[in-house]
């Protein structure tokens, strides 16, 4: 890492009182020097929250509602639309949780591969909480009764058309085969906001041997400053409907997978209709 | 009261394993092989311990072991700790030695009268590592079967697999220790030669997490294979989880991170100088993508828990993990 943890713990305190509480009340498993088994540090997860906190409060000026849906304790995964070019709704996401949740519990992002084998980037990412997109990782944390954040549409969500804004691309199905196999409730999140911060004009091919999926050519180089409005809906508890035996059964899992875009796209759809504006 | 043959006898685990075979009282007689001369046995022990050097590479020499003196002693469990622990070392000789050996001796022991549970110590190394796979590896994890991987890995990956499919299909059970590295000298630990280095080079910009054991860990692994029962593979992690940056910091080792295509050349060239026995090629993805053995299967079957923490130099012990969701639901945590 670019600096320890004593020197992330020092610049986690410019993100006032306020994210130094959040760090000290995390909900964590210590694997015995600080660090839980994948990399995750409080001071970093502190650090992303100071680095986020502007954004989410001046730049995006995020209202969120439901949030009493995100459970307290134990497995469970929140599923949302995922868009924008730059993964900033996972950085709200991930601040959002971090802020509703009593004691604060860190929305574990799953990410593409490709994160990983990004320098410096992938290091800060495991230090706050993000795991690699593998099954065996997911397996690990929710058997561990931790809380995981999946973007369904995966990166061709984020790399969507500005004319396929609010339209959910294909929708993967593996998180409704986890929540069902592990007993984790699915919690559907609708992030209106997002997929009008930086449209894509174009879209190039990563030179050969880079890590990136492509090459995005957005509109403008910083995001438009849209408000974030997050909406969390009532859970859904496959593991209640289904043994977890029947995860392996693909139309089992392809009826929730459908289930649970379902319900991200109905709270998208209403919180387009309850929005005035973009930027309001 | 059982035998017990142990083979890599004069190892730093092998010497452990022994000494603390001799003083359990389940345990009647040790014999205790290597390939170099015995060293000479503290006389308390004597009665219970006999040591031989005996060379496993020759197919007649293991008959001999196991159908003289093991049969003799009525030894039940035999304990292969005797592969070849130099990354560099290559050869014919040296398959022989981490292959060959074990391959003689699991044909052996299936028709063997007495010897009825082996035990085979395997690595971390067997496990492939990848960006697209579980940072925290179960026994399922994917081996590495890159033709490109050095000798040391595919050795390693061979004898693994040797003692995997016989399972089921000899008489005697089969237990597989997939051991995480232990920092200790001459137990062919990688990263143990990384950070005896006074400065380690590492891919700028990754900074993975490692797990690491001691040897008295180790040891208390194979003693719960070697008085347990069934058979199966499992992983046997250390007590320490940590990034790699700070495994360097407690070790006193300092860590200079280099652009990634440089870290090979500077190995090799290190290599070259001074001798370092450090192989990136054989961790360059270890540098970038991180390996942590999940050993929940080790905890709820052989009843291990890794209880002894690394003595960092430079640095605090780890504290005891916290309880897991296992433990809080009551399961066995021994």
């Amino acid at each position: 890492m670019p600096f320890p943890p004593t020197i992330a713990k020092a610049l986690s305190r410019l993100g006032g009182r306020a994210v130094r509480d959040r760090a000290e009340r995390l909900a964590f498993s210590d694997a015995g020097h600080g660090y839980d088994r994948f990399g995750m540090h409080p001071d970093f997860v502190a650090v992303g929250d100071a680095l986020v906190s502007p954004l989410y409060d001046h730049y995006f000026r995020v209202k969120s509602y439901g949030s009493e849906h995100i459970p307290a304790e134990g497995p469970a995964i929140l599923a949302g639309n995922h868009s924008g070019t730059l993964p900033l709704d996972g950085a709200m996401l991930f601040l959002d949780v971090l802020r509703h949740t009593n004691p604060p519990r860190v929305a574990r992002p799953v990410a593409d591969y490709f994160v990983l084998a990004l320098p410096v980037v992938s290091t800060f990412f495991a230090r706050s909480g993000v795991v690699g997109g593998s099954r065996g990782n997911a397996r690990a944390l929710l058997e561990s009764g931790e809380l995981l954040m999946i973007f369904p549409e995966g990166v061709p969500g984020i790399g969507k058309p500005f004319s396929d804004r609010y339209q959910l691309q294909e929708w993967t199905k593996g998180h409704c085969e986890l929540a069902i196999r592990h007993g984790a409730p699915i919690v559907p999140v609708g992030i209106v906001g997002a997929e009008e911060q930086m449209p894509q004009l174009a879209r190039f091919r990563a030179p050969k041997g880079s890590p990136l999926p492509y090459i995005p050519i957005p509109l403008t180089l910083i995001p438009f400053p849209v408000r974030y409005h997050i909406h969390y809906g009532a859970p859904i508890p496959l593991h209640e409907e289904f043994t977890p035996d029947q995860a392996d059964d693909p139309a089992v899992v392809s009826e929730a997978a459908a289930r649970v875009k379902a319900a991200v796209q109905a709270l998208l759809d209403k919180g387009l209709s309850e929005r005035k504006g973009i930027f309001r | 009261m059982i035998s017990v043959l142990v083979t890599g006898a004069h190892t730093p685990t092998g010497q452990r394993l022994v000494h603390s075979l001799v003083a359990d009282t389940r345990v009647r007689h040790v014999l205790a092989v290597d390939r170099t001369p015995p060293p000479e046995a503290p006389p308390r022990l004597a009665s219970r311990l006999r040591t031989m050097q005996v060379d496993l590479t020759k197919s007649r020499k293991v008959r001999e072991l196991l159908f003289g003196p093991a049969r003799d002693l009525g030894v039940e469990v035999m304990v292969h700790l005797g592969q070849q622990g130099d990354a560099r070392a290559r050869g014919r000789r040296v398959h022989k030695a981490n292959v060959d050996a074990l391959r003689s001796m699991l044909d052996l022991a299936d028709r063997h009268p007495t010897i009825r549970r082996v035990v085979v110590r395997s690595f971390a190394v067997v496990y492939r590592v990848s960006m697209d796979l579980p940072t925290l590896v179960t026994e399922d994890h994917p081996l590495n079967l890159a033709p490109s991987a050095a000798q040391y890995v595919r050795d390693r990956v061979e004898a693994d697999l040797t003692a995997c499919t016989r399972m089921g299909l000899v008489k005697a059970e089969i237990v597989v220790l997939r051991c995480a590295e232990a920092m200790a000298p001459g137990t062919g630990s990688q990263l143990y030669d990384y950070l005896r280095a006074p400065v380690a080079f590492r891919p700028m910009g990754f900074d993975p997490m490692v797990n690491v054991a001691t040897v008295d860990d180790l040891v208390a692994a194979i003693e719960g294979a070697t008085h347990g029962s069934g058979e199966g593979v499992f992983n046997i992690p250390g007590f320490d989880t940590l990034p790699l940056s700070a495994a360097a910091h407690k070790w006193g080792t300092r860590m200079l991170p280099m652009p990634g295509p440089l870290v090979q050349p500077l190995y090799n060239m290190r290599h070259r100088l001074v001798g370092s026995s450090f192989s990136y090629g054989l961790n360059r993805h270890r540098m970038h993508f991180g390996l942590v053995l999940d050993g929940t299967r080790a905890k709820h079957e052989l009843g291990y828990v890794p209880r002894h923490p690394v003595h960092w130099p430079h640095g605090r012990a780890a504290r005891a993990p916290l309880p897991t969701a296992d433990d809080a639901n009551g399961r066995r945590s021994s």
